[in-house]
């Protein structure tokens, strides 16, 4: 059925692509088909993997200038991070993806496998209020099962979705996707992370929407989540009714709209992210002169605050420089979605890009006051090697969709 | 701003760009199929092509929606980084910025000489937040570290005289060890710092301890009254600044402070300062000089000290109080002023602590901290016999040949109003000269009925107001008393309790306010600028004992102080030859043994004695005298409390100031005779 030239073939049409042609490159992913297959270009989706390796330099730096005044950022363990998610990706870039097309139930006992794992007595490591991290026995390292989750969420909830062919006509179809969808979701409230529960219910919505959900359905399904949304915020404030929510959550969602709610806490924290990423100013202060981030006032700078250490140091164009990689890797990954004929490379991609761009909205978003304060890491930037790994390890599976694009699903 | 709009725009057209691409080249994307389930696919003939077009229409608009978050988080930013960057810069910069006052170097206070009486030196200080009070552990290590009761540290710790929100002074002057204790256990000690302060020195010790006086940390009411100040020039203090409280550290605490510099530090999130940014170095205040002579005050001071002691020992009394001083009669300068018992002005370094300031404050060490020379009261005694002296003849009480006569028993106001003279025995034959020479009482118990007879009676209370008792000398020193001279008015206002008959002024009144008894209360520093008037012709400068401010950079003076002019008594000079006359009788007349004391002096002396007698005390001794007689130069006046006759206390401690000033010192032992036994 489909044909094995899964990309349209064409001469490079703009300067820019004729510059980037010059050198070999295929920067928008538009004419990889004319280079002979086998070659280098042909196996990698370049519109997707420059922005890419751009944005893991860029936080490689940004990780080190941190490493110069916050001692928790150890520069070497973010190297580690990110060796170890290229070769966690290089794997998964070479692996044929459309394996996973039928192994929904396995891909949700991974799931479920995963988000329980820090439940797990003797497995489990408490850190920032939350039971997340995992210590692998007899070793000193721990890490996030809930980071892995989400590529294997984005599997799961695509293979699910595929099935349907592009056409959900059966509430009940789409009620059960759902459903599913509410399996992770709902088992990563418990450690509680309601930030990555956030992204996997995005990233699954995604896929559900661009699956070919019934436009009705979903606006009711979105009016929903905002109206519980509303009535478990409100029954948190509210003296009596049950508070679902936990202070700390509470005020990291008012916060953001009053910050004299919490002065000492995330009103603080917000308004030194504020400062720093303001008075970056439109070059910025340089490597190590963050005096924001450098002297302490700004916390986490290394982890979620690590865009407005980020801005403080390279201004307004290091800021746009970022956001302009991200959306560049971003609609070139909705780019291959668009092109790759089987509906589960499709909504690989759609799971993946929305994943980044929720983590990217909500991350920035945070650091300059139109997003309420939550724990999520900026993909490829912050520290933390979880968080590398199941990034690259994403990038690998966009990779492996164009790897094996001809391979219908 | 043209930056800005190039950057606007460069960035409309990456957005755009971005987009247009995507949409563009994906557009006649056709090729794209599906299994469409049931339906017949398009690729195989089929027309079923709205799954494809729901996809394709839902990743376009996926890839609308993440170009939208990244321009609206670039549009936000613009307004951050580019428009509002100045607030946050400003924000930023005041978040790590703190300014620390430097306290400046008070000026010091030098003798007229250039000795340095008072100066400075810097302490290594440890200070700690209030909160650490609180915490046991901490207290005791430091007291443990210090050597110091745990108890003691404590209670200085919660000691708010300082301010409630500043550091508190824990010990001054600790040694390098506890510094670099201190300094490398920063997480045990946390709140504690070491500071190296500039704090008061005295060389000489407590020399001229009450003129110079002492420093303390600015007071509630001083704060608030500098802020209060429309004084443009006038100090601003801050809480726990080091100000004078008393003596010349208050009276010229304007010209003595200096002004506070500033260094403005970077500091991280702790506080902790991570750099030095710019400093305005502080002024040191100016230094001072004083009219004192250091080693006349060193004699004042000693010569005290062995006459109340030789007192205490001789007679088994408690004899620690009294004054002396030397003041130059030509210009009002003074070159020395004592007082006893002194006190150590260095227990004020730093705070002083509540103990010590209470041990001061207490009856049993007789007020070490007040300066009997301008501030204690007492009745002058026949010291006042010159000025009444004066007021006789001025107001033609007696004439320069009046003629008395002493029986030692003086019945003026009838036999049961009867006054003993002080020599019992009687003196005879008395004129006004002699009445001064022998302090005859008689004589001048005449004169008091003089006046109660005359037709104003109180023309005698207005002559000694005119030669300055009762009111201030306006010496350049706080807590100046003005004494008491008092009237029928007075007498009447202030015996509230007492039958209308006991608050009349009677004849009795006058004559014991003529020989300075009753209800007269003087200063030293009063008579002594009486005697001034009486050695000068009446020209009676205002007392002083600033001699000049210097500059504080150390080149010449900024204030010189001119001498001025008090009062000038109008007195005609045959009544000042006749009162001199007397003076020089009271030195080589009236006894023998007075005049041997004075006779190794190369110069003439004029002097006058007066024993105040307290009820139930021994009483206080006055000797007040100048020299050289004919052209007189120095005032010299001493007293002493609870001491004996004064020809046998106070006079030796004029003696004794005397023989400093003309190297003439005194080699007669003291001798010390009990009142009873008569002298």
């Amino acid at each position: 059925m489909a044909t094995d030239q899964g990309i349209r073939e064409g001469e490079p049409k703009t300067l820019l692509e004729m510059v980037l042609a010059r050198f070999g490159v295929d920067a928008l992913g538009t004419h990889a088909a004319k280079k002979p297959r086998g070659g280098m270009w042909n196996r990698v989706y370049m519109a997707e993997l420059i922005p890419n390796v751009l944005l893991v330099i860029f936080g490689t730096v940004v990780m080190w200038s941190a490493s110069l005044t916050i001692p928790e950022a150890s520069f070497p363990r973010h190297l580690a991070g990110i060796f170890l998610g290229l070769v966690f990706a290089i794997v998964v870039w070479r692996y044929d993806y459309s394996v996973f097309a039928d192994k929904s139930m396995f891909l949700l006992a991974l799931d479920v496998v995963l988000m329980l794992m820090p439940s797990i007595p003797g497995l489990g490591y408490n850190a920032m209020g939350m039971t997340g991290w995992v210590q692998i026995p007899l070793t000193g390292f721990r890490f996030q099962p809930s980071e892995i989750a989400k590529p294997v969420t984005v599997l799961l909830m695509a293979s699910l979705t595929a099935s349907f062919n592009g056409k959900i006509e059966n509430i009940r179809d789409y009620l059960r996707l759902c459903g599913i969808l509410c399996i992770p979701f709902v088992l990563i409230l418990t450690q509680p992370d309601l930030g990555t529960g956030l992204i996997v219910l995005v990233l699954g919505a995604s896929i559900i929407v661009c699956g070919g959900a019934k436009g009705s359905w979903v606006l009711i399904t979105i009016g929903i989540i905002v109206v519980g949304a509303f009535a478990v915020v409100a029954s948190s404030m509210t003296e009596g009714m049950p508070h679902i929510l936990k202070q700390y959550q509470l005020n990291r969602l008012i916060v953001f709209v009053d910050p004299s709610v919490d002065p000492s806490g995330n009103g603080y924290n917000l308004q030194q992210a504020k400062i720093a990423v303001g008075s970056g100013g439109l070059l910025g202060k340089g490597i190590g002169h963050a005096s924001q981030a450098g002297a302490g006032f700004l916390p986490e700078a290394h982890t979620d605050f690590v865009f407005a250490l980020l801005a403080e140091e390279f201004g307004f164009l290091g800021s746009v420089v970022l956001l302009g990689l991200f959306g560049w890797m971003i609609l070139a990954t909705v780019g291959l979605a668009l092109r790759v004929e089987s509906p589960f490379a499709k909504l690989v991609c759609v799971g993946i890009a929305s994943m980044w761009a929720f983590q990217l909205m909500q991350n920035v978003g945070m650091c300059i006051g139109i997003m309420p304060i939550t724990g999520i890491p900026l993909p490829f930037i912050s520290f933390g090697s979880s968080s590398m790994l199941a990034q690259l390890a994403s990038a690998g599976l966009v990779q492996s969709v164009w790897l094996h694009r001809s391979k219908p699903a | 701003m043209t930056l800005t709009t190039l950057i606007i725009l460069l960035l409309v057209i990456l957005v755009i760009a971005l987009v247009g691409l995507y949409v563009f080249y994906n557009r006649d994307d056709k090729r794209f199929t599906l299994d469409i389930g049931g339906a017949a696919p398009r690729a195989a003939g089929g027309n079923d092509v709205s799954a494809e077009h729901t996809v394709r229409n839902r990743l376009l608009g996926l890839g609308l929606v993440c170009a939208g978050v990244v321009g609206g988080l670039m549009a936000r930013l613009w307004s951050m980084q580019l428009l509002a960057a100045s607030d946050y810069a400003e924000q930023a910069e005041s978040n790590r910025t703190r300014t620390i006052s430097l306290a400046a170097p008070r000026g010091r206070m030098l003798d007229r000489y250039g000795n340095e009486i008072v100066g400075n030196r810097p302490s290594l200080t440890v200070v700690a937040k209030p909160e650490v009070a609180e915490e046991s552990i901490k207290v005791q290590l430091l007291a443990n570290l210090i050597g110091m009761p745990a108890a003691a540290v404590r209670r200085r710790i919660q000691d708010q005289s300082s301010g409630a929100q500043s550091d508190r002074l824990v010990a001054s002057d600790v040694s390098r060890r506890v510094v670099a204790f201190i300094g490398e256990h920063p997480y045990l000690f946390e709140g504690v710092a070491v500071e190296e302060r500039s704090v008061r020195s005295y060389p000489y010790g407590s020399l001229a301890a009450h003129v110079v006086g002492y420093t303390g940390p600015v007071t509630t009411e001083q704060l608030k009254e500098s802020e209060q100040s429309s004084d443009e020039n006038a100090i601003v203090y801050e809480a726990g600044d080091t100000v004078g409280q008393a003596g010349l550290e208050l009276q010229y605490e304007n010209a003595l402070q200096g002004i506070r510099g500033e260094q403005n530090v970077h500091v991280d999130a702790n506080g902790s300062v991570l750099e030095y940014a710019t400093s305005v170095e502080p002024q040191a205040g100016s230094d001072i000089i004083l009219t004192l002579d250091v080693e006349l005050q060193q004699a004042a001071e000693d010569s005290l000290k062995r006459v109340t002691n030789a007192i205490s020992t001789t007679l088994k009394c408690n004899c620690i109080s009294g004054s002396a001083l030397v003041m130059d009669v030509t210009n009002g300068e003074i070159l020395a002023m004592a007082s006893a018992p002194t006190y150590s002005p260095n227990v004020f370094v730093g705070g002083i602590s509540n103990d010590d300031w209470q041990s001061l404050q207490s009856e049993k060490s007789a007020n070490p901290l007040v300066n009997r020379a301008v501030s204690g009261l007492y009745p002058s005694a026949s010291t006042i016999k010159p000025i009444m002296t004066f007021a006789a003849l001025d107001n033609n009480i007696a004439t320069k040949d009046s003629k008395y006569y002493c029986a030692g028993w003086w019945t003026g106001f009838g036999e049961a109003s009867g006054m003993y003279c002080w020599e019992h025995s009687g003196h005879r034959e008395m004129n006004l000269v002699s009445g001064i020479s022998y302090s005859c009482d008689v004589v001048f118990y005449e004169i008091g009925k003089g006046f109660y007879e005359s037709d104003d009676p109180e023309a005698m209370q207005a002559k000694l107001r005119e030669w300055g008792l009762g009111k201030k000398t306006e010496i350049d020193l706080p807590g100046e008393a003005e004494g008491r001279v008092p009237d029928a008015e007075w007498k009447w206002n202030y015996y509230t309790q007492a039958d209308d008959a006991d608050r009349q002024w009677k004849g009795g009144d006058f004559a014991n306010l003529a020989i300075g008894q009753g209800d007269l209360l003087v200063t030293p520093i009063q008579m002594a600028c009486a005697y001034m008037g009486i050695a000068n012709d009446g020209k009676v400068w205002r007392p002083h004992v600033l001699r000049s401010v210097q500059s504080s950079t150390g080149k010449g003076s900024v204030v010189e102080y001119e001498p001025q002019l008090l009062r000038e008594l109008e007195e005609p000079s045959d009544y000042c030859d006749l009162v001199r006359k007397g003076m020089i009788g009271a030195v080589y007349e009236e006894s023998v043994y007075i005049a041997t004391q004075f006779e190794s002096l190369p110069v003439e002396v004029a002097a006058k004695s007066g024993t105040a007698e307290r009820n139930g005390h021994n009483p206080t001794a006055w000797y007040l005298a100048y020299a050289p007689a004919n052209d007189p130069k120095y005032v010299v006046a001493a007293n002493i409390e609870e001491a004996t006759w004064a020809s046998s206390s106070a006079l030796y401690v004029v003696r004794d100031l005397l023989g400093a000033i003309y190297d003439a010192p005194n080699e007669i032992k003291l001798y010390i005779s009990p009142v009873d036994a008569g002298g």
